[in-house]
């Protein structure tokens, strides 16, 4: 490449123009400039011009080399050598056209760290499972300890498992709905008809028993249904553990489809809907969630003891229908209707030995499942929930599709011109370069190329918008950089 | 020797005061500045050549984190001293 050279005479001449001082004195200035450099630098000192750069001596070493036509060794001799370093204000005004340029890192390991965390509990869960059938246990024998306190209006600073301790001494028959919707949320289509079996019979099993607690009229009814159910939770009570779960649930659903009692009362329809509408509105409105479950007849059956723990109820069911929503749950959904059925036939086996008065304790024993498909859906609403940002005025700005009214200047685009360059200059960061392409949309077609001659306007900012100290504005602008660029 | 010591100094040379030493230096290296931004090679006689070079772009492995990264090119001022220069240099003694 080969560059223009300037000489010592046209420097002369632009300085004493420039500077309007007579070409003589602007040439003994030079010399005199140079002279004085040169003297600092024989001083052994190094030189500094305000805004230009530096001038400094290094030392060459002495070194060998070789005579490329005699072959004979020279020894080159040490010499002081003048090295110019660039002041930064110089650096950036000759690198302006390459400014716009980062460097880019070409692996990048985060992510793939990422994943190896997000997958991890699932590839193994297994062991998670395990984990939390120990807590569990843990759990049990604390209840069962304390079965017959009362319990204090839960808070919802109440950590979770302390909530749960207290929902199962009192409610197992909410939790069986919980986790049969959930389930039916979850599973695939497919399986879907399975599923609502299961429901209805849960729904219809339900009502029963809470009938049973206050209508003497209802009894006869639920006779009928004992001696049906009977064969099957007689073969079912000697499988209860957890490894033989799976091949329990099988054979239940057939007897509960074939057994002609199981059609569903309507206080279960209601039920079931109140339940599906809850999930529906699920979405942190609990204030509506608690005047719908106030609304349905299945609440007005429940003893007056039980109505002070409504609000428990309902923190749980939006914990759960929160959870259900993440849709991480197909594997959980499969052990969750194990517990269902298995809850359902604890449930008419205690009515066939159990007295009506022994249904305000219920039984410790149906409790332990459902637990285990409530605790892991808490503890992942808990991680879903944490990452909602606060909404505050930045974040308006961000949200809001801003309008480009004033404006502070306008430039044409010359050869070699940048958006980003401009955005630096303006507005001291690079990346704001999106909001001088938002304010010149219509002109400009693609951000990369844009034709030489186009005017370009640099809007007004909100100065809280192009914080360069905040990172949430450079972050906003990268967004919306990527937006723009792909 | 810093920016205030050589105004001093060619102030003391020109007989003049610094005040004018001052407005000339800032205007030869606005002028300097600008000739380089211009893609121009700046030549003064018996002290060296001021010229811009493009450094092309790179990639450089962090040597630990084995990260590769493209580092963009870039305009870098290269000031190459005369012989001249380097001959008066010979003179400054050399002691380690």
């Amino acid at each position: 490449m080969i560059k223009e050279k300037i000489s010592s005479q046209e420097i002369i001449d632009l300085v004493a123009s420039k500077a309007s001082v007579s070409k003589r004195a602007a040439e003994e200035f030079l010399k005199v400039m140079i002279a004085s450099i040169e003297e600092g630098l024989l001083a052994g000192e190094s030189v500094k011009i305000k805004s230009f750069g530096t001038f400094k001596l290094q030392w060459n070493e002495p070194r060998k080399s070789v005579n490329i036509q005699t072959r004979e060794e020279i020894l080159i001799v040490g010499y002081y050598k003048v090295v110019f370093v660039p002041d930064s204000t110089l650096k950036e005004q000759v690198n302006e056209p390459f400014a716009h340029l980062e460097p880019v890192e070409l692996d990048s390991d985060p992510t793939k760290t990422e994943l190896v965390e997000e997958t991890d509990p699932i590839t193994d869960p297994r062991r998670l499972f395990n984990e939390q059938a120990i807590e569990i246990k843990n759990l049990i024998s604390e209840i069962q300890s304390l079965s017959k306190k009362t319990v204090p209006l839960i808070q919802e600073e109440v950590p979770v498992v302390e909530l749960l301790n207290n929902e199962i001494k009192q409610i197992p028959d909410t939790k069986v709905e919980n986790i049969e919707v959930e389930s039916v949320n979850e599973i695939d289509e497919a399986k879907k008809d399975q599923e609502n079996r299961i429901e209805e019979n849960e729904t219809d099993t339900e009502p029963a028993t809470v009938t049973v607690a206050n209508d003497s009229e209802t009894i006869p009814e639920e006779k009928i249904e004992v001696p049906n159910l009977t064969a099957e939770t007689i073969n079912h009570a000697n499988l209860k553990d957890d490894s033989t779960l799976k091949k329990d649930d099988k054979p239940v659903r057939p007897d509960f489809i074939s057994n002609p009692n199981y059609i569903s009362t309507p206080a279960g329809l209601v039920e079931e809907e109140g339940e599906e509408n809850k999930e529906k509105t699920s979405e942190n409105k609990e204030p509506q969630l608690i005047s719908e479950l106030a609304s349905t007849p299945y609440l007005e059956n429940i003893k007056p003891l039980k109505k002070h723990k409504i609000r428990k109820w309902v923190l749980l069911i939006l914990f759960l229908t929160i959870g259900s929503g993440a849709g991480l749950f197909i594997y959980f959904a499969a052990t969750g209707d194990n517990s269902v059925t298995n809850i359902t036939q604890h449930l008419s086996i205690s009515e066939i030995a159990n007295t009506i008065s022994e249904w305000i304790t219920p039984a410790p024993k149906p409790t332990p499942k459902p637990v285990k498909v409530v605790i892991p859906k808490d503890t992942t609403v808990f991680a879903t929930v944490k990452p909602v940002q606060p909404v505050d005025s930045v974040q308006l700005l961000f949200d809001n599709p801003r309008v480009y009214k004033e404006f502070i200047a306008s430039e044409r685009i010359q050869e070699g011109s940048r958006l980003t360059i401009m955005s630096k200059r303006y507005f001291k960061s690079k990346d704001f370069w999106v909001y001088i392409y938002e304010a010149n949309k219509e002109k400009i077609s693609n951000p990369d190329e844009i034709a030489i001659g186009t005017l370009i306007r640099i809007p007004k900012l909100d100065p809280r918008l192009i914080d360069t100290t905040n990172p949430r504005c450079l972050l906003k602008a990268r967004e919306l950089h990527d937006i723009y660029v792909n | 020797m810093n920016n205030k010591e050589l105004i001093t100094s060619i102030a003391a040379k020109l007989n003049a005061p610094k005040s004018v030493a001052a407005i000339l230096l800032e205007t030869t290296v606005a002028t300097c500045a600008q000739l380089l931004m211009e893609d121009k090679t700046i030549g003064f006689q018996s002290f060296g050549n001021f010229e811009v070079r493009k450094k092309d772009e790179r990639l450089s492995v962090h040597p630990s984190t084995q990260i590769r990264t493209l580092i963009p090119p870039k305009l870098v001022v290269n000031f190459k001293q005369s012989n001249i220069l380097k001959d008066k240099l010979k003179d400054i003694p050399h002691h380690d």
